[in-house]
């Protein structure tokens, strides 16, 4: 058994990186879950799980009714037909001028007046598909009494109106819903939920107005915090140095007293220094000199080598001193972010729009594996100098004799040089009698 | 409800070190340095408490003036010093615009190259350790096991979902607004597919439902015109550092989608806000000197810390230990190579001669051999890699891979994440090398057994 420091050290450290795991195993089940089901045909909502509506089986191309269309229905049908035209032509003569944004997002309407108000004639019968007229005045009062149980659908309506418009959109933009609507209606009933798949239609789709108004408005305001961040004014700039400078001397303060952050800033460029020097020299020792002069350059790399290594270890004694002589800081309750030893820290520039762009499957399978590589190895890493400092003690301090030592050898090996993924064997050799 | 951002008054008030500014301030700082999702127990602390945090943050980060740690943690006075500590933080980083991307709605789907998010160890440790029962080395080892299968699991999920986001992208390509995206991300074909949100997974916007703002309503109020003069810094700034998260009573009756576009309506106002602080902040610093001009000049105080959370220490020492062990282990190999060869190099051009030409050549060596060695340091010493900024991306496919100047390369990134993989591999297998030796030689202490190790890989 260990000792109980000992043990609660190491089973909270393994802990905690089996809690991280599983967490992001969560978050990427998810992610799976969403992803598989866009991936799927996309389902008539009528299977949706949300309470009223119960007729509109409402979705994204021509939804007909479940069972064929009642004569009311039918004289509904024709009652939003022609307001439907009516709206369409309407539209064309204001959209050929202008923005789409008024074009009717149920959202952005939804804004403007209260809900439950339609600034259109709402659909009474699902075999309507969306009509983008929903800016034209409501026509027929009795359409709608209807609509707040019905809203939910007719929103979608909506929105697969869109879908629908461009769809037929390029070859006959306004009649097209329209006309679509008056002979789809009496032959609805054959009409299938047509569910469709992304692979499908998946190019025809289009994002609401309102949305990329938005979100473009968003992008471009990114993009010029962004270029404002690299390209900062020389004259800001230099009145923030001069206002940290003259605070340091205000406080009396000659040499600014490193930070907790500072020393662990530093002690990662150490380790990271550690790392590429060590690889360098690996490279160097393996690498077959052909000429004297790749002899000799060799030598100078490894030369030279040898002195960065005595400068960094004399920075470290420096480092060293500096935090002895501080009382050790008790850690804030939130850290900023962790920065990772491959990933500096400090006053980094905040985020910029960036894309990253690949181009096949193959690729974008490499770049997530090697990260997720990366993060492992860093975690490795962290978790063998945590166990070398609470095992080996344990293993070098340790009264057990026998078969119990063994065995926390055998463990203890395993986990400090095999990461845990192989044991080694201990046999007996007795001496023969 | 939230708490109304603090009016220009009040940092007007501070300079002359009124008391009454002092809680605002306060609370202020708390925000800007911890910035946590209010949803989170943190947030509701009482004011002493979030003093403390504040002071102990600002410590931490190398704050020069002692007497913040000297300040009462009740409010009552003391206010402009937190408005230096507030200029103070402003000065050394871009806060409003970290802030900004804390809170930032991912409308694509983002990779993050840097591993500043990532699985490594969460934080520190002293939080999670409990006095627990001392348990068996063997429970140790099937922990590690564990988290080995879990990762292995990750691994195969990722690469699942890797072609699946591929396969979304190539089939809704065409369709974006904006060319430079050309097709759609998972949450916006989700958001088409289901915009009100009926089957939605409950948090797929990454918390978008707590992402509503009340301060969209207050930043509508404050309407933000850029001025002259430290009044509407302060509107623009505590615009930005209002937290989000609130939510409003009736958010669920809104959908998600007329939630998102609150939410990025919001952001935008906020991105508005901090622009405009940017292109007028060099006034600010004018105030800000007028403001430490009004302190009287202290004597440094002595060293005393003050009031400090009660914690457990940092384990800091024990990593220099560590990196001094690696790096002393280093320089011996190193002396070893290098000694070996000058030998061996003046052996053999020893009786070369040393005419004029060969000393060219040599010099010649020589400023190659530091430039590249220079350039190696740098990559240490450079705290970032300029061409890869932190935080997260977002993904696009491209068939001819074809990137602007600004965007990142997949090729590119991969290359830069295997030397990374390589470096990381290197530091492991010497820390493990490390415990070979120490436990052959424990084990060598004991005759009469033999230690067969593993196959190796």
């Amino acid at each position: 058994m260990l000792p109980r420091d000992c043990s609660g050290r190491l089973v909270a450290e393994l802990q905690g990186a089996l809690d991280a795991c599983a967490e992001r195993q969560l978050q990427l089940e998810q992610s799976l879950r969403v992803c598989r089901r866009l991936l799927q045909a996309w389902e008539p909502t009528g299977t949706r799980a949300s309470e009223p509506p119960p007729g509109p089986e409402t979705n994204e191309e021509d939804p007909p009714p479940a069972c064929t269309p009642s004569p009311q229905d039918l004289k509904e049908l024709e009652f939003l037909t022609q307001a439907l035209e009516k709206a369409v032509r309407v539209r064309r003569g204001i959209t050929k001028a202008g923005e789409t944004d008024k074009v009717p997002s149920p959202r952005s309407r939804s804004t403007v007046a209260p809900p439950g108000t339609i600034a259109f004639a709402p659909p009474q019968n699902p075999g309507r598909a969306g009509g983008r007229a929903s800016d034209a005045r409501p026509t027929k009062g009795p359409c709608q009494t209807t609509v707040p149980p019905k809203g939910h659908s007719e929103r979608q309506l909506l929105s697969l109106g869109h879908k629908t418009r461009v769809g037929t959109g390029a070859r006959a933009p306004r009649p097209g819903p329209g006309l679509r609507d008056q002979q789809m209606a009496p032959s609805a009933a054959p009409q299938a939920p047509k569910a469709f798949t992304l692979k499908e239609k998946g190019h025809l789709l289009r994002l609401p107005a309102a949305f990329r108004k938005v979100a473009s408005q968003n992008a471009s305001l990114w993009a010029q915090l962004s270029s404002m961040q690299t390209s900062d004014s020389t004259d800001a700039t230099a009145a923030k140095t001069q206002f940290l400078q003259n605070m340091q001397t205000a406080s009396g303060g000659s040499q600014p007293r490193l930070s907790a952050e500072e020393v662990e800033a530093e002690t990662r460029r150490l380790w990271k220094a550690c790392s590429l020097l060590r690889l360098r020299m690996r490279e160097e020792l393996s690498a077959a000199p052909t000429d004297w002069m790749q002899e000799y350059r060799c030598l100078l790399t490894l030369e030279g080598l040898q002195a960065m290594v005595g400068q960094c270890l004399h920075r470290l004694q420096e480092l060293r001193a500096a935090v002895a002589e501080q009382p050790p800081r008790p850690c804030p309750v939130r850290r900023p972010p962790r920065a990772s030893p491959s990933c500096g820290g400090g006053a980094d520039p905040a985020w910029s729009p960036q894309l990253l762009v690949y181009s096949s499957t193959q690729e974008l399978q490499t770049l997530a594996a090697l990260r997720l590589r990366v993060a492992m190895l860093e975690q490795q890493i962290h978790l063998e100098k945590v166990l070398m400092a609470e095992l080996l003690p344990v293993v070098s301090n340790t009264q057990l004799q026998g078969p119990p030592w063994l065995t926390l050898c055998r463990a203890a090996h395993s986990l400090l040089c095999e990461g845990g993924a192989r044991v080694l064997t201990i046999l007996r050799d007795d001496p023969v009698d | 409800s939230l708490p109304s951002g603090p009016s220009p008054e009040i940092f007007r008030r501070a300079k002359f070190d009124r008391p009454e500014a002092t809680p605002a301030l306060w609370q202020l700082l708390f925000r800007v340095l911890a910035p946590l999702p209010l949803d989170n127990p943190l947030a509701s602390l009482a004011p002493e408490v979030q003093a403390r945090l504040v002071k102990s943050a600002l410590r931490s980060q190398g704050y020069p003036r002692l007497a913040l740690a000297q300040l009462p943690e009740d409010g009552s006075q003391g206010s402009r010093e937190l408005l230096l500590a507030l200029s103070w933080l402003l000065a050394r980083g871009p806060v409003p615009e970290q802030m900004l991307a804390q809170t930032r709605v991912p409308l694509g789907d983002e990779m993050t190259v840097c591993q500043c998010e990532a699985l490594a160890s969460p934080g520190p440790p002293a939080p999670q350790v409990r006095a627990e029962d001392p348990v068996d080395v063997r429970y140790v080892q099937w922990l590690m096991g564990k988290l080995r299968f879990r990762w292995r699991q990750l691994v195969s999920s990722q690469q699942e979902q890797c072609t699946l986001l591929s396969k979304i992208h190539l089939y809704t390509s065409g369709c974006h607004g904006d060319q430079s995206l050309g097709h759609l991300s998972v949450a916006e074909a989700e958001m088409l597919r289901d915009p009100e949100g009926g089957q939605q997974v409950r948090g797929f916007w990454s918390g978008n439902p707590q992402n509503l703002d009340l301060a969209y309503l207050k930043g509508l109020h404050f309407s933000c015109t850029p001025g002259m003069g430290p009044r509407t810094f302060w509107k623009d700034l505590w615009l930005v550092c209002e937290q989000p998260g609130l939510l409003l009573g009736d958010w669920s009756l809104l959908s998600p989608l007329r939630a998102l576009l609150r939410t990025l309506e919001c952001e935008n106002r906020r991105l508005e806000a901090v622009l405009t602080w940017r292109r007028t902040e060099l006034v600010f610093w004018q105030w800000m000197d007028t403001v430490l001009d009004t302190c009287a000049p202290r004597a440094p105080a002595a060293a005393s810390q003050g009031t400090f959370l009660p914690g457990i220490p940092e384990h800091r020492g024990g990593e220099l230990e560590l990196v001094a062990w690696e790096l002393r282990a280093l320089q011996e190999e190193l002396q070893e190579a290098a000694e070996c060869r000058r030998a061996a190099w003046e052996a053999k051009a020893g009786g070369c001669g040393r005419g004029p030409e060969w000393s060219a050549v040599r010099r010649a060596s020589r400023e190659a051999v530091e430039k590249e060695l220079g350039a190696l340091q740098r990559c240490w010493e450079q705290d970032r890699d300029p061409a890869q900024p932190h935080g997260p991306h977002r993904l696009v496919r491209r068939e001819d891979g074809a990137a602007g100047d600004w965007d990142l390369r997949a090729a590119e990134v991969i290359r830069t994440l295997r030397s990374q993989e390589a470096c990381l591999e290197a530091v492991l297998h010497q820390l493990q090398g490390q415990c070979r030796q120490g436990l052959a030689r424990l084990a060598g202490a004991l005759p009469g057994l033999i230690w067969i190790p593993p196959l190796g890989r």
